[in-house]
């Protein structure tokens, strides 16, 4: 059916991983998207051949107005744009765009819906950095050298 | 064109006359520090010392104001003198046509019997939408205003409003003190009312804007913004006092202060104190629909493979059907994260510290619980590539969390607790790459296992449980550390993604998380309870910077949908929106007492170059009613801007009843940079 | 008050008698004609021209003697007439006009005031002139120059 195994001998992506560095974070958003993209295609040195950078923007929005106007949902939306660019020559190899939602309910206590906040957020991260790594496994072949 | 301290005159041809004039003639222009003047003729008059100038003549100072006259005589600098029949235009928006102007210093343009306006005035409609007619105006080029005398300010050729004197700033002006564009408020509650802000320029990194709001007899308001940007960081405080008949017993006021700081070697400082005075006064005038407030102090330093954040939050809940005294109002949070590449063994380590802290006012048994929590996490995880592509990672982790309860006898003052987690997880990716398209499908097996029993802690934090691609293989589906998840449990999942070569990518996941037993971490939380969890699908398809749709659905056993949501957001550079949907069954243990069922539709149309609006709108399909509805419409011509909002609250408690308010807003162009260009196809109004 | 950039500040007759001096003189007497060249100053009354070559053209005058006719001055030519002065590369004085047309980077001086062109004709007697091509007027306003202490 023409798919062949990512990481097997000759697959696309058979030297990808620990290949990558990622750009290092500045926020605790970011943090999280470094940590699963690093669980993802496996951390690297400086010495790595392929730099990942990234821009991330969220957006809140409320929903579920009650009638008494409380707001006992949240939509926490993101959006991620990344390029992979060769370290020695610069050039930038792929760049991609994705996007995605998760949300919390803001029903329970205040600390409840902190943490679930908070939770919403990594959980954010975690589906970024996988869709952007689906993208850099599925395109390898045409991208990388 | 030089800017040399001389004066300069360039022409085809040159006459010198018997008494000593010079006559220039042919595409004749003239410059003098930064002054350009291009006219028919000018003959230099040397014992006069002046420029007799015929038409027509265009001087342009500076990049944006532009003379137009028939005839002149001005000095050699262009700095001194007279035009005839003159029109000056500013930054291409604003007009001021004269009989006369007198230019003096190169500073000040007198005009005399003027019109300004900056409508397009043209055969087709001679009569602009507003002008202003003075027996003078005087336009302060050093201070960028403009002085008028006597002004009457016409709207389609009727004099509207007289005022003996007006200052207005030029329109290349960006920071000015003065008045900005008042706006008219009408309200179910608060009747007609008007709002006329003054903006202050204190400096330029510090400006007050104060806005007077009042209304016939309901309400007499002052709202303050103050912005203050220093080289480090910015503060922002926005507040409002008001006396008015909703609630005529006293002042009310509100205070929203946000600012943020970076510090000296990577260290960032936010801050936001949040604070009004009665439970409704933010939703009354409009201000926030928050119904927490929370005033926060945050400090954080985050590199690679280093985070470190703390935290602490005063809450306070405007909700009627909450009590303050039993809602956690004091919470503390500190982080500090390190990870690091572990020797000889391989593979990656991380260590975490953690602290928390909730209290609440209340000292009642169990309803008012303060919790304290230190917790430390040490983990480690090594990959290893299997045979035919397969990817084997195993993962050993241990926690162990110190947890102090007041105030609650079902706990014993202080549990400690220590939980090592063990996984295994095989990813097996296959990639298919055409000239079309390419696809990965990567099927993931993970198995989980921590000890059956823990402590019994108090669970104040993770009681909304959400399960989507984000944690459908994380070691804990409990948001915070107050409950570990515990049993062995697989968690098994599909994803596949197509990314076509014209551009659109389709993807979908399915999980579901499987149990050894059931240890009835979960009762009540339909999602997850039971050996099986309900079926996690996930759908999202994106087309190139326009569309993207994600639907996530959550299948009960007999795969009834349980759960729904979905989220559309459009991207068109007339049309712009993201709708969001949800459904979701009630809860008890979520206290979600009936069905959540609500569309959702925020978003900008602009229709053509002069109708644009806007619309954010609640609908809730269960009660069969919009919660809320805020619909704008923007009629904008190339000199003013006409803004009208509508908002609509439906609500129905005691102290909320429903209201709809509408704003009203006149915005003349041409005076004051608004920042937003004026986008030139609205100035054609002169069509055929 | 401010002087004057034309040419009628200093009366000028051109009918008066012309003296050149040069280093070198070539006559030929078959066509009247003659060429000063080196350092060649021509003078008539208070207008003084000089250029690197001046040919000078003969003729009968109304009284049967011989007189100058026309002068060509060439390779760097100035024009000093009271206080104005013209520099070029050629210039071609016709005494019977009293008019000179001076031609190639033509620039014109007053004082502080300067004009330059391609072409200019002027006429001594009446002190008028022309200056044409991409002309360039530079002067100082009038308080500019009681600024530099350019009092007149």
């Amino acid at each position: 059916c023409g798919f062949t195994p990512a990481y097997a001998p000759g697959g696309s992506a058979y030297a990808l991983r620990n290949q990558i560095l990622a750009e290092a974070p500045s926020s605790t958003e970011e943090y999280a998207f470094v940590v699963q993209f690093e669980d993802r295609l496996g951390r690297t040195s400086d010495a790595a051949p392929y730099l990942l950078t990234y821009s991330i923007t969220t957006e809140t929005d409320g929903l579920a107005v009650t009638s008494d106007q409380e707001t006992l949902r949240y939509n926490l939306s993101g959006e991620v744009r990344f390029t992979v660019t060769d370290r020695a020559s610069g050039a930038v190899l792929t760049s991609g765009r994705t996007e995605s939602f998760t949300s919390y309910s803001a029903i329970g206590t205040t600390v409840a819906t902190r943490a679930s906040e908070k939770s919403a957020s990594e959980r954010l991260m975690v589906i970024l950095a996988d869709q952007t790594v689906s993208q850099l496994l599925a395109t390898a072949g045409s991208w990388q050298p | 064109q030089e800017d040399s301290p001389v004066s300069t005159l360039i022409a085809d041809r040159v006459e010198i006359t018997a008494d000593g004039k010079l006559v220039a003639s042919g595409n004749v222009e003239a410059f003098y520090e930064g002054a350009r003047l291009r006219a028919g003729r000018i003959t230099y008059d040397e014992d006069a010392d002046l420029l007799e100038i015929e038409g027509p003549i265009v001087l342009t100072q500076g990049e944006n104001t532009i003379v137009l006259a028939d005839s002149a005589a001005l000095s050699p600098d262009l700095r001194n003198g007279l035009l005839r029949s003159a029109r000056v235009v500013m930054d291409q928006q604003l007009q001021l046509a004269a009989a006369e102007i007198d230019r003096v210093d190169g500073r000040y343009t007198q005009l005399y019997r003027t019109v300004a306006s900056s409508c397009e005035v043209c055969a087709a409609n001679p009569v602009p939408l507003w002008q202003i007619r003075a027996r003078r105006v005087v336009h302060d080029d050093l201070e960028k205003q403009l002085y008028f005398d006597d002004a009457v300010f016409e709207v389609v050729g009727v004099p509207v409003m007289y005022l003996p004197q007006l200052r207005l700033p030029d329109p290349s002006v960006e920071r000015a003190s003065g008045f900005l564009t008042p706006s008219l408020r009408t309200t179910d509650e608060l009747g007609l009312g008007v709002k006329i802000p003054y903006f202050f320029r204190i400096g330029d990194d510090k400006d007050l804007t104060v806005t007077p709001y009042v209304s016939a007899n309901r309400t007499r308001t002052l709202e303050l913004r103050y912005r203050q940007a220093f080289r480090s960081g910015d503060i922002e405080m926005n507040g409002a006092v008001s006396r008015d008949d909703i609630r005529p017993e006293g002042p009310r006021a509100y205070l929203f202060a946000e600012g943020g700081f970076s510090l000296p070697n990577d260290y960032k400082l936010e801050f936001d104190i949040e604070t009004v005075s009665d439970d409704t006064y933010l939703l009354d005038y409009d201000y926030s629909d928050k119904d927490r407030l929370d005033s926060a102090l945050n400090l954080s330093r985050v590199g690679r493979d280093r985070l470190f954040e703390t935290e602490a939050v005063v809450y306070r809940s405007l909700r009627s059907s909450e009590d303050n005294e039993t809602q956690p109002f004091l919470v503390g949070d500190a982080t500090w994260t390190r990870r690091y590449d572990v020797p000889v063994i391989g593979g990656t380590g991380s260590f975490q510290l953690e602290a928390h802290g909730h209290q609440r006012r209340s000292s009642e048994d169990v309803e008012g619980r303060d919790v304290g929590r230190v917790a430390g996490l040490l983990d480690w995880t090594r990959a290893w590539s299997g045979p035919v592509g397969m990817l084997f990672t195993a993962d050993a982790r241990l926690t162990f969390d110190h947890t102090i309860v007041d105030d609650d006898s079902n706990y014993p003052d202080t549990i400690n607790q220590t939980t090592p987690y063990g996984a295994v997880e095989m990813r097996w990716p296959w990639v298919r790459q055409d000239a079309g398209s390419s696809q990965v499908i990567e099927p993931v097996v993970q198995l989980v296992w921590s000890p059956d029993d823990g402590e019994n802690t108090p669970q104040d934090e993770s009681t909304q449980l959400e399960f989507d691609e984000g944690n459908l293989f994380s070691f804990s589906r409990f948001p915070a550390d107050d409950v570990q998840e515990r049993g062995l449990r697989a968690n098994v999942g599909i994803s596949w993604t197509r990314y076509d070569e014209a551009g659109w990518t389709l993807g979908a996941t399915v999980g579901r998380i499987y149990r050894q037993d059931d240890l009835g971490q979960f009762s009540g939380y339909e999602t997850f309870d039971g050996i099986e969890s309900d079926l996690l699908t996930a759908v999202r398809l994106e087309l190139p910077n326009r569309m993207t749709l994600v639907n996530r659905a959550l299948l009960g056993d007999d795969y009834d949908v349980t759960k729904n949501e979905l989220r559309l957001s459009w991207d068109s550079d007339m049309l712009e929106f993201a709708s969001t949907y949800v459904w979701m069954q009630p809860s008890e243990v979520e206290d979600r007492d009936d069905i959540t069922h609500e569309w959702r539709i925020d978003g900008d149309w602009q229709i053509n170059d002069r109708w644009s609006s806007s619309a954010d709108v609640r609908y809730d399909l269960e009660l069969d009613r919009s919660a809320s509805a805020r619909v704008g419409v923007v009629y904008s011509t190339e000199c003013a801007t006409f803004d009208l909002s509508v908002r609509r609250r439906f609500t129905s408690t005691d102290q909320l009843n429903p209201s709809t308010d509408y704003t009203f807003e006149v915005q003349l162009a041409g005076f004051g940079n608004t920042g937003e260009g004026r986008s030139s196809a609205s100035r054609s109004a002169c069509r055929g | 008050q401010g002087a004057n950039i034309g040419f009628g500040g200093a009366e000028h007759d051109s009918s008066l008698p012309v003296e050149i001096t040069a280093d070198q003189l070539d006559v030929s007497q078959a066509d009247g004609r003659a060429k000063f060249t080196g350092n060649v100053v021509v003078g008539q009354g208070e207008m003084r021209l000089t250029g690197a070559v001046v040919d000078v053209e003969y003729g009968e005058s109304a009284t049967g003697e011989t007189e100058v006719k026309r002068l060509h001055a060439s390779g760097g030519v100035t024009l000093f007439n009271g206080a104005e002065a013209a520099e070029g590369q050629e210039a071609v004085y016709t005494l019977e006009t009293g008019e000179v047309v001076m031609t190639g980077d033509v620039v014109l001086t007053q004082g502080e005031n300067a004009m330059a062109g391609e072409k200019l004709t002027v006429n001594l007697d009446t002190g008028t002139g022309v200056m044409e091509g991409r002309v360039r007027v530079v002067f100082q306003s009038q308080d500019a120059q009681g600024a530099q202490g350019d009092g007149q």
